[in-house]
This record gives C-alpha cells, sequence and structure tokens, in this order.
C-alpha cells in the first residue's frame, strides 16, 4: 500500500499538552491510518487522550512530536485555510448564538471557501442548502438553533461540517448526550456518508456495539499502543480485553459485548428451540450461571407456544415457572440445591 | 447571512421548484433589512439635526437654518457653527464608537453582558486619564490640552483600557463562565477607582477639579483639534471593525469551531482587542466615562435585524448606536428649559432596562446572547 492510498496517516504522533515549560506526553508514539470513505471508530477508556488525538489531527493543537500527513503531505505544510478545506471538526461543544438559525450555522461551514468579507455566494448557497438535505434539515433551515433538539442540533453541526466540503471529518464522541433514536440515525446518517458521500469519518466513541457493528476500522487506544484493525480482526486477536483494566469485565469476542465477569455458579442445559429459547440463556447467563451444550441434571425445559411455560427438571423433582423472571427467582433462591 | 444573495437569486430563472419558496422568503427578508437600514439612515440624519436645533440656549429655527446658510457674523451663528454642530458630530461618533465596542466584546467573549463600562475597560482608560491629569499636570486635561497634547492623553487611555481588556482576555481564558468574568470585571472597575481615589488624594486643587469635571462626561466640551483626533482615531476603530466582519461571525461558534474552519484565533482575538482598545479609549479621553451604550445598542440592533450576521449587525450597530447617542443628546438639553443634564445620566436611563430585559432574558434561555 502506497502512502498516496492513505487519505491520513499518523507516524509516530505524540500527544499532549504543554503548559509553561512543561510537557505531558499522554500516550506513546502512535500509527495510524485511514482511507478515503472509511467510517472510524476510536475507542478508548475515558481520560486516555481521545479528544487530544482529535484535536491534535484537526490542527487545534500541536503535536508533541512524530507526523500527521494528509494525503501525503504533512500537516506543517498546509495552510489554516487549507488545512479548514481538508479536515472538519465537531465537539461535544453546543453553539449558543442568539438570532442564529440553522442555515446560519451551516454557512459557517463555508468559511474557509468564502471572501474577505465571508459573503455567501450562489455556489456556496446551493452547498449549503445541499449539505441540508443530506442531513435530512432542510425544513429546518429558518428555525433557530436555540429552539432545536441535541438531536437536530447534531445533525446541523454535521450539516456544517458537510458545507466545509472536506475529505475527512473528525467528530469527538457525535452521539453523547442523544437520546436512542437520535443516536440510531447518527450513526446511520455516518454511515450513509462515508459509503455514499466517500467521506472518511474518524469519530470517537463509547458506545463499542455500535462501533463494531457500524465502522469500517477502529482505532482502539490502549494504555500502551494504538491498535487499528477491522472490528472483527481486532475481536479475534483479544484485543478489546485490555480495553480496561478492571479483571472482573470480560469481553465476549462471539457476541461483541462486554459483560462482567463473576464467580460461576453453576451450569444448566437448555431445553427449546425459538426466540423463548434465546433469551431465556440470556437471562440464565445474567444471573450467573453458564449454558452447558450437553444434557445434565437439572436442565431447563422451555416449552413455547400460547402457553410459555418453563421447568426446571431434576431426578427428583420438577419445577414449572410462567415467566422468565419466576424461573430466574427460582434458580437464585435455589442455588444450593441445584448445584 | 442569506440576505446578501438576494439579489443575485432573484434573477435566476432556472430554479428548483422546491427552493423558489424559499428564495422568496429569502428576498422578503432581504427587503425588511434594506428597508430597516433606509429607516435607520434616515432617523440618524433627523436626529442629527434635531441635535442642533436644540441647545440650552434657545434659537428659533429660523436663526438656524440662517447661521448655516448665511455668514452673518450673529452670536447664534457662533453657537451654532462652534458648539452645535461640533457636539453633535461627536454624539454621532461616541455613539458610534462604544456601540461597535460593545459588539465586538459581546462576541468575542460570547457573552450578552459584555461591554466596555461593564468589563472594566473605561474605567481602564480613566485610569490612563488620571494618570496624565492628575500625575502630570492638569494643563492636560481635555479642555486644556492641544495638538500633541491630546494624543497624549487620548494614548494614555487606549493603554488603560488595553491593559484591563488584556487583564479581562486572560482571566477569560482561564474561567469560562460569564458572570464570574463579569464579576471579575466588577472587581477591576473597584480596584482602578481606589487607585484613582488615592491619586485624587494626593493631587492639588486645579487638578482635582479638572479630573472631577471630566468624570462627568460631556459632549460639547471638545476643541476642535480634539474632534479631528477623536474622529481619526474612531474611523480607524470602524475600519479595523469592518475587517474583522468575517472573524466575528466564526467567533460565534466558539474558538475551537473558530479554529476548525480556519480562523487565526489569536490573531483574530488580537485586531478585535486593539480595536476595542482604540474605540473605547479615544471616546473615554474626550468625554469621559458614557455609560451603557456599548451594552445595550447591540441588543437594541440584533432585536430590530433578529440575525446573528456581523455582515448586518456592524452598520446596524452602527446606525442605531449614532440614532441612541444623538437622542441621548437631546434629551439631556432638556428642549423648552435652560437647564442641561449629564448625558451620562441620560444613557443610563436608556440603557439599564435594555440589560435588565436581556438578563430577564437569558434567564429563561439559560443560552448566551
Amino acid at each position: 500500500m502506497t502512502k498516496l492510498n492513505k487519505i491520513l496517516s499518523l507516524n509516530l504522533l505524540k500527544i499532549g499538552y504543554v503548559s509553561g515549560s512543561s510537557r505531558t506526553v499522554l500516550l506513546p508514539p502512535l500509527n495510524a491510518s485511514a482511507k478515503k470513505g472509511e467510517l472510524i471508530a476510536v475507542i478508548g477508556r475515558n481520560g486516555i487522550g481521545k479528544s487530544t488525538l482529535l484535536r491534535t489531527m484537526t490542527g487545534l493543537q500541536e503535536p508533541l512530536g512524530g507526523e500527521i500527513y494528509y494525503d501525503g503531505r504533512g500537516i506543517r505544510g498546509y495552510s489554516r485555510t487549507d488545512l479548514a478545506r481538508k479536515v472538519g471538526y465537531i465537539s461535544t461543544e453546543t453553539v449558543k448564538a442568539t438570532n442564529m438559525r440553522v442555515y446560519d450555522l451551516v454557512s459557517l461551514g463555508r468559511y474557509p471557501h468564502t471572501n474577505w468579507f465571508g459573503k455567501i455566494s450562489l455556489i456556496d448557497h446551493e452547498k449549503i442548502l445541499d449539505a441540508l438535505e443530506k442531513t435530512s434539515m432542510s425544513a429546518f433551515r429558518d428555525r433557530l438553533i436555540s429552539e432545536l433538539s441535541d438531536g437536530e442540533r447534531q445533525k446541523t453541526m454535521i450539516a456544517r461540517i458537510l458545507a466545509q466540503d472536506t475529505d475527512i471529518m473528525v467528530m469527538d464522541e457525535p452521539t453523547a448526550f442523544l437520546d436512542i433514536g437520535s443516536k440510531y440515525e447518527i450513526f446511520h446518517l455516518l454511515h450513509q456518508l462515508s459509503q455514499k458521500g466517500k467521506k472518511t469519518i474518524i469519530f470517537s466513541t463509547h458506545d463499542l456495539q455500535m462501533a463494531i457493528s457500524q465502522s469500517d476500522k477502529i482505532w482502539l487506544i490502549l494504555d500502551n499502543q494504538l491498535r487499528e484493525g477491522a472490528p472483527e480482526d481486532l475481536m479475534i486477536d483479544g484485543a478489546f480485553d485490555h480495553l480496561f483494566e478492571s479483571s472482573s469485565l470480560h469481553f465476549n469476542s462471539e457476541t461483541g459485548t462486554f459483560s462482567f465477569m463473576e464467580e460461576e455458579k453453576g451450569s444448566f442445559y437448555i431445553e427449546g428451540d425459538g426466540v423463548e429459547k434465546h433469551w431465556t440463556e440470556e437471562a440464565v447467563r445474567r444471573a450467573g450461571f453458564s449454558i452447558s451444550a450437553t444434557k445434565t441434571t437439572p436442565y431447563i425445559k422451555v416449552i413455547s407456544g400460547t402457553m410459555n411455560s418453563w421447568k426446571v427438571i431434576s431426578e427428583k423433582q420438577e419445577k414449572a415457572f410462567s415467566s422468565i423472571y419466576d424461573l430466574i427467582s427460582g434458580l437464585v433462591e435455589n442455588e444450593h440445591i441445584s448445584i | 447571512m442569506s440576505y446578501f444573495i438576494t439579489g443575485k437569486l432573484t434573477n435566476l430563472k432556472i430554479l428548483k421548484t422546491d427552493n423558489q419558496i424559499q428564495t422568496l422568503s429569502i428576498s422578503k427578508s432581504g427587503n425588511r433589512k434594506e428597508l430597516l437600514f433606509g429607516a435607520l439612515f434616515l432617523i440618524v440624519i433627523s436626529l442629527f439635526i434635531l441635535d442642533i436645533f436644540f441647545g440650552s440656549v434657545s434659537i428659533k429655527a429660523s436663526e438656524v437654518i440662517r447661521a448655516i446658510f448665511t455668514h452673518s457674523g450673529s452670536n447664534f451663528e457662533t453657537i451654532i457653527l462652534k458648539f452645535r454642530i461640533p457636539k453633535a458630530i461627536t454624539a454621532l461618533t461616541v455613539g458610534i464608537a462604544l456601540s461597535l465596542s460593545g459588539l465586538q466584546m459581546q462576541t468575542v467573549f460570547r457573552n450578552p453582558m459584555a461591554g466596555p463600562d461593564v468589563l472594566g475597560i473605561s474605567s481602564g482608560a480613566s485610569l490612563g486619564v488620571a494618570f496624565v491629569i492628575l500625575g502630570f499636570s492638569s494643563h492636560l486635561s481635555p479642555e486644556n490640552v492641544s495638538g500633541l497634547g491630546n494624543w497624549i492623553l487620548v494614548a494614555a487611555s487606549w493603554v488603560g483600557a488595553g491593559v484591563v481588556l488584556a487583564l479581562i482576555m486572560v482571566l477569560s481564558s482561564k474561567v469560562k463562565d460569564i458572570m464570574t468574568i463579569l464579576i471579575l470585571g466588577i472587581m477591576l472597575s473597584s480596584g482602578i477607582s481606589a487607585i484613582v481615589i488615592i491619586m485624587q488624594y494626593f493631587s492639588n486643587e486645579t487638578m482635582l477639579k479638572a479630573y472631577v469635571i471630566w468624570t462627568m462626561g460631556s459632549l460639547g466640551n471638545l476643541t476642535s483639534g480634539q474632534l479631528n483626533v477623536l474622529i481619526i482615531s474612531v474611523s480607524a476603530g470602524v475600519i479595523l471593525t469592518l475587517i474583522t466582519t468575517k472573524m466575528l461571525n466564526a467567533l460565534l461558534l466558539g474558538e475551537t469551531y473558530a479554529g476548525s474552519i480556519g480562523l487565526n484565533v489569536k490573531l483574530a482575538r488580537f485586531m478585535i482587542f486593539i480595536c476595542t482598545s482604540i474605540l473605547t479609549g479615544t471616546v473615554t479621553a474626550f468625554c469621559g466615562p458614557i455609560g451603557f451604550i456599548g451594552i445595550a445598542v447591540p441588543h437594541i440592533t440584533r432585536i430590530l435585524f433578529k440575525t446573528s450576521d456581523h455582515l448586518i449587525l456592524i452598520p446596524g450597530t452602527i446606525l442605531t448606536g449614532g440614532a441612541v447617542m444623538l437622542l441621548s443628546d437631546i434629551i439631556s438639553q432638556l428642549p423648552g428649559s435652560d437647564n442641561v443634564l449629564p448625558v451620562n445620566s441620560v444613557t443610563s436611563l436608556i440603557g439599564i432596562p435594555i440589560v435588565i430585559w436581556v438578563i430577564m432574558r437569558n434567564r429563561k434561555y439559560s443560552g448566551l446572547f
């Protein structure tokens, strides 16, 4: 792979802060790259330096060493305006200004393209309308930004960097503070923009499941390194196990989810089929038992149909429950007996 | 931002159908703004003329016109040409300068309550003046100076304003909370007053008198030399403001976003800093501390134009500021009576209700501006 193939590459990048004469380097030198049209999730625990990395990449903060290449050219070779035409940025900070309408906010994305007075030309106007349409915010163009919901505000911010017309969009936790509906909508929008719009989108998130299912690549920031790869590659490598220091938190490579590892209380074989069996398994696992693959006693029998019922069958007795909730209560109460 | 493209858009023959209605709405709001600009311009002209007609000496309208257009050499002519016209020009210039300075500060600090007086910038300028009048010589008081002395006075005022503004800027980069910054501004003002009081205590009677008269604020005491300095400096400030139009719009997003769209934030802050110091400092040096114009006028302009775009807000603030200050001057003449109020008290009475309204509105929205 040649360097030109990569729209962005980080080469032994050192990030951190300078205050006075002291330098605080946050992480060991980082290497990572991105290609055109990729949706990349940046994952790491709180405070590890995700925001600092994103700010450094967008030129808002000086790197403490190493180099950032955009299209094979070092970031220092770009003027402010050129860089603003290359990469756009959204942080968790909200914009507040009276009398500012959605159209006005989006039009500020044209800043690096407009003349000295920032006058909006017809081309700028078309780009703004296009950005509003792509984020389905056209109907809101004359709405005051102070009257928007969190989700609408985030879409307006995304419209703003679309109007900025950059190849790369960097977003710091774009789905923080959003309700579930808006969160899915934003993820869907990001996915579309990268797939159809050929934008490279690099975003940090704490929503690991969404990141794994939606992104083309993950930059996993661990204390001693940055690991990059398709989410699946990282899962097979067991890279996510190092994400949290807590040893009781376990990453399940098959389901792509985290669970608390507790002392196992015992195991059950579950007989049955369909959706009832699936959710019974989930509940039994949550209660701290494992699911055994071979039939042992006591085992749980799931009878699906109009009258759902669950039975715990041992050699001596058989006990029926009318809901998963009752079943779990029964298992927990009789823990000492069933093992 | 939207309305500047009006002309081009409405001339376009081919338009997407769904854009047509929007285009209409753009040109409609565009017309509204053009009408407003026209109306404001006429108001400024009318107030300017009215300001010449009213004064502590009652002069008939016919006499005023005769004084302007003929050279009769009467006493009235002296009053009109040497006193009232310069005063009206001063009022206009002062209104423009303080209002623009307030607009810039409100945007840079993202604080609806920012203004030259509230943040202590005017106090800083006063300190500069106090150093010159009380520290060196009462001959350098605005009443007595001429020539180079004018520029010394103004420069001292700029430096005073600049020092306080720099302090506030440094503090505001450490503290983000609006109210905290305002309290810091009040603290700075109080500290400066304390220093001025100490200086007054140690100064002689003539110096003290010159300083106290200056603090009352007046538009009418400028010599023609001072008026020149005022006009030159404020014009420079206005030109600088126009240059920063685009930067101010970017700063509406906050400094991080402004940086991400290509603004050199440090340069922008520095330019606005210089500009505000010149505008506030010059006015304060010659006319004394004039309160509440800087904070109130930008809000009146925002209410009128319903926009956040500085391409509109800057000319709007220039016109509104000029109008409000001329009106304040007319009111201070108490038309029909021989008495004159200090212009300071009039601007406060006009400005304070607006400031209270802004505070109450912000309580509801909990937002900025």
